[in-house]
């Protein structure tokens, strides 16, 4: 308690000193908060981009087609696929992909076409709830299509506007077709983005005179399911429909991305630990400061026997009842500022869409608020002013009594 | 308070070396301190008074010779052992005061018994005599900025006597007072030697300590010149 209270009237001795230290720190803990709810926010919006809207969890395949992307490289039977997943309470849906070249006017461009069934994909992907502007598919309307923002703009056309696709059908003839654009997607990821038209899956059939399979068919795994342990099942359900097919996890087929999503979290981490080390070395300089200017105390202690572990801790609380003022100023002044990022956002979209590794991020980029967004600068700010206040301690504490009363 | 001598220093030598040069502040020197003597060390500057007070009070190592408290040889404690010599057993006055300016008179005076770990009730109820006894009654809550330097002395010696020390090593105590309070604060310490057996030992270059002192010893380069009794 004595060490308490002499800790927390040393600190005011040089009130001035202390509050600039305390500012310090807390202007740290506050940006590293923000930080680190924006770097969830980002992660978590490109993690749903990615899974909820472009891969899921899994994607079937025919044997050879990701190696050698081919029109006539299908799953024979994605009924039987879909049926088999279904029965295991998985959620999937089978697409439909195509190389064409697609034109508007003067303007042509090659294009990734995805067949689809409307209701059947929006069990499984949220493209549908991406729009930018216009309409999602619908099978009663049969010609419309919807693509990525980009490739609209590169053509020149709109909701609304004729786009025309050029293409190679399944029987050798020349596939094309005018179709109409019932709406532009908002920023999904750089190949949606560039080169995707989507439309209903029996106008991609007659298009290409395809009649059955599929190529591709996306899967979800189940509430709390790993995804190790979705993957087998997936694999076990499939057997006997599609014994050739390979299941995939979105971690094999984009393993830098995955990497990168694991080691986020580590990165946000060494941010905030290198802006930390700023502070520690401004910590640092404080206590020196004031162990400096109080060595002849610290001899006086010595020399009236209060023991080294005394001044150690001694300095070890003014330390901490600095950080603990910071803790409490910086979490509250959080508070209104995470309120903001998290409900209302920041608009990056005037930087006309933003992306990291073929991925988009939200065009309102939000922040994510969990325990570690709290906890994690909370724990960091608290090792490094405790790594930085170490060696005033013990400088303190291994005092010579004897030099450090006559200390001038 | 045992038999046989509070202080026993026997072929004292204390060499400091400073670049290539050894200087010898103290020299084979010997002497003993009686339980409740009150003696001042004297001599000109750089006799050795200090360095035999930074001995006595283990807070410094003789190169040669060997010193006791109450019989207890200080060269054979760790350091450790010689901390819990200093604040069981020692007493120290200083002069510059060295109160800790965040501590009140009262903090300040309990310091050695705090470290001690004696409870607080016990605590209060010695601090407080105390603080009566030195003339600072109503002045316990004022911080060491708040009083004069006469005053400062007198928290320094109740601090210094608090736990019952075997002896109060004072470092020119009057050195930063005017003489009107120097002559109050001997008078302080001579009544607490007289009514409670304190043992002090005062190094100064002050002729009014001198005057009251019951036995004088001046040093000249590191040895004892003359040991006088009155």
């Amino acid at each position: 308690m004595k060490i308490l209270r002499m800790a927390w009237r040393n600190l005011w001795r040089n009130g001035r000193r202390t509050l600039v230290t305390v500012g310090a720190m807390t202007l740290a803990l506050w940006a590293m908060v923000l930080y680190t709810s924006l770097m969830q926010g980002m992660l978590g919006s490109m993690e749903s981009t990615l899974l909820d809207v472009e891969l899921g969890d899994f994607q079937i395949h025919a044997d050879g087609y990701r190696e050698r992307p081919s029109i006539w490289e299908r799953i024979e039977d994605p009924d039987a696929v879909l049926e088999a997943l279904d029965k295991t309470g998985l959620r999937s849906t089978a697409r439909l992909l195509g190389g064409a070249l697609v034109a508007s006017g003067e303007a042509s461009t090659g294009a990734l076409l995805k067949g689809l069934r409307p209701d059947r994909d929006a069990q499984v992907s949220d493209v549908y709830q991406r729009l930018d502007r216009g309409e999602w598919l619908d099978p009663a309307d049969a010609s419309g299509v919807v693509l990525g923002y980009r490739l609209a703009r590169t053509l020149g056309i709109d909701v609304g506007d004729e786009l025309i696709a050029l293409s190679q059908a399944t029987d050798g003839s020349m596939a094309n077709d005018l179709f109409r654009v019932r709406g532009v997607l908002q920023s999904l990821s750089e190949e949606t983005d560039r080169a995707t038209v989507f439309l209903v899956e029996d106008q991609f059939r007659s298009f290409f005179a395809l009649e059955d399979g599929a190529h591709q068919v996306i899967v979800r795994s189940g509430e709390g399911q790993t995804l190790d342990a979705a993957g087998e099942m997936a694999q076990e359900a499939i057997a006997a429909s599609a014994p050739e097919a390979e299941v995939k996890s979105w971690r094999d087929l984009l393993p830098g991305l995955a990497n990168m999503f694991d080691s986020a979290q580590a990165a946000v981490q060494v941010v905030a630990f290198v802006v930390y080390v700023v502070i520690a070395i401004m910590i640092l300089n404080a206590m020196l400061m004031a162990v400096f200017e109080r060595i002849r105390e610290f001899g006086v202690l010595k020399a009236i026997g209060v023991s080294p572990r005394r001044v150690l801790a001694l300095i070890l609380t003014e330390g901490a009842l600095q950080a603990a003022l910071a803790i409490a100023i910086g979490l509250v002044a959080s508070l209104p500022t995470l309120w903001f990022v998290t409900t209302r956002g920041i608009d990056v979209g005037q930087l006309g869409g933003t992306a990291i590794m073929g991925v988009s991020m939200d065009r309102i980029w939000t922040g994510a608020v969990s325990p570690a967004t709290i906890a994690g600068p909370v724990f960091i700010l608290l090792f490094i002013v405790g790594l930085a206040i170490l060696f005033p301690a013990f400088k303190a504490a291994r005092i010579s009594p004897i030099e450090a009363i006559h200390h001038q | 308070m045992g038999e046989g001598p509070v202080i026993s220093l026997r072929d004292v030598t204390k060499v400091y070396r400073q670049g290539s040069v050894d200087i010898h502040a103290l020299r084979d020197l010997s002497m003993e301190v009686q339980p409740g003597e009150f003696t001042v060390i004297c001599g000109p500057s750089g006799s050795g008074k200090t360095t035999m007070l930074n001995l006595i009070g283990a807070l410094d190592a003789a190169t040669s010779g060997s010193i006791a408290l109450e019989g207890r040889e200080l060269g054979g404690l760790n350091k450790k052992e010689l901390s819990e010599l200093r604040r069981d057993r020692i007493g120290f006055v200083f002069q510059a005061y060295n109160l800790m300016p965040v501590l009140t008179a009262y903090e300040n005076a309990e310091m050695v018994l705090w470290v001690q770990g004696v409870d607080a009730a016990t605590r209060r109820e010695r601090v407080m005599g105390l603080l009566e006894q030195v003339g600072l009654k109503g002045l316990e809550d004022r911080r060491p900025s708040e009083l004069s330097g006469g005053q400062q002395q007198r928290v320094a010696i109740a601090r210094a006597i608090a736990s019952n020390p075997a002896v109060v090593l004072a470092d020119e105590p009057t050195a930063n007072v005017d003489s009107e309070t120097a002559e109050t604060l001997l008078g302080l310490m001579e009544e607490l030697n007289r009514e409670q057996g304190v043992t002090f030992l005062f190094s100064t270059h002050d002729p009014q300590v001198m005057e009251r002192a019951r036995r004088v010893v001046r040093l000249v380069d590191g040895n004892i010149a003359s040991d006088e009794r009155r």
